[in-house]
């Protein structure tokens, strides 16, 4: 590029950048600029506070939406008919402060858990289902839900819901259980 | 004033969604990998470290193969021997487990891969104390790491 060529596009950067810094200037106060600049890096310093691991991925406001990105009608995710619960044996989570995904406060997710699969009918494939207890507060009480597709006797300890999956938290006080999808299972 | 809190709320998700992986995988997950993730996940975890004191790790698993009974013993714990899975399944998920958690070990000749047969026979013989035959050979395998030359 030829020099001339260069000069004229570094006018005109020069003036856009001035027009805007201008047009900002008048539109925006100093104090208005510096409070929500202050509130965006209000919110960017709770991050580390967030949930990473497996266990906690789910969101941390309970909503009723799919977090997972499954395509479909969703259901309700309060009723024991919804197709998650296929295998689930417990208190549904989002009856008791929670959601399908994310555990009540107060309480904490158990790391280790029973998996199973169940046909999504949106879809119709089927998904490998993570059936995490939250623990640490006594029974919820609130909407037992007790289908167990896939359900093998306590003789099989991984493969069965009778289990308290809260042997591995920090309280093996059983609350509610959630169903977290892990991903689409093959089809055999 | 109340642009504050809708901006930091959506500092917080625009962040979290950098943060915060997918949780259902794209791809379905299939062959010994599901079978890890349907009969051994829920109690070894994603990544294998298990519940300190309550489920091992499966980090270094690879080490009980140095020895016959420790490669005996792969197939007699509890979790592998009473598995509803057939014999070339579990001989399949048991060589996964081996290269995903212990790649180095299990990738260092001589591997054996297990195959149905063998798996058929260290089958037949449940261990009814898994914890001692563990505590066992790994006595047995640090007492030949400290006399190997």
């Amino acid at each position: 590029m030829s020099r001339p060529e260069t000069h004229a596009i570094e006018r005109l950067l020069d003036r856009w950048a001035e027009t805007t810094a201008r047009r900002l200037a008048r539109g925006l106060s100093r104090r208005s600029v510096l409070g929500r600049l202050g509130a965006v890096l209000a919110g960017a310093a709770t991050l580390p506070l967030l949930p990473v691991s497996r266990v906690s991925a789910a969101p941390s406001e309970p909503t009723p939406a799919a977090p997972e990105g499954i395509e479909g009608p969703e259901g309700d995710p309060s009723s024991c008919q919804y197709w998650r619960h296929c295998a689930i044996d417990g208190f549904l989570c989002s009856c008791c402060g929670g959601s399908h995904t994310a555990c009540p406060p107060g309480t904490t997710m158990s790391p280790v858990t029973w998996i199973g699969t169940c046909r999504n009918p949106a879809d119709g494939r089927q998904y490998v289902i993570s059936y995490n207890d939250c623990c640490g507060k006594s029974m919820c009480a609130r909407c037992f839900c007790n289908r167990n597709e896939g359900d093998r006797p306590a003789y099989l300890p991984p493969k069965s819901n009778d289990i308290n999956w809260c042997v591995a938290a920090p309280s093996t006080v059983y609350h509610c259980s959630t169903a977290i999808v892990l991903g689409v299972a093959a089809e055999p | 004033m109340t642009a504050r809190p809708a901006l930091a709320a959506l500092g917080i998700v625009a962040a979290a969604s950098l943060l915060v992986a997918p949780q259902a995988d794209s791809e379905p997950i299939s062959g010994p990998r599901l079978d890890y993730v349907l009969h051994c996940m829920g109690c070894h975890l994603e990544d294998g470290s298990g519940a300190p004191g309550r489920v091992p790790a499966l980090a270094g698993v690879g080490r009980f193969l140095r020895v016959p009974a420790g490669r005996a013993y792969l197939v007699r714990v509890p979790g592998s021997a009473h598995a509803p899975l057939d014999d070339s399944a579990l001989a399949a998920l048991l060589n996964w487990m081996l290269l995903r958690f212990d790649p180095d070990a299990a990738a260092a000749p001589p591997f054996r891969p297990y195959d149905a047969a063998e798996v058929a026979r260290h089958r037949a013989a449940p261990l009814s104390d898994a914890d001692a035959e563990r505590r066992r050979l790994l006595a047995v395998l640090e007492r030949s790491a400290t006399t190997a030359p």
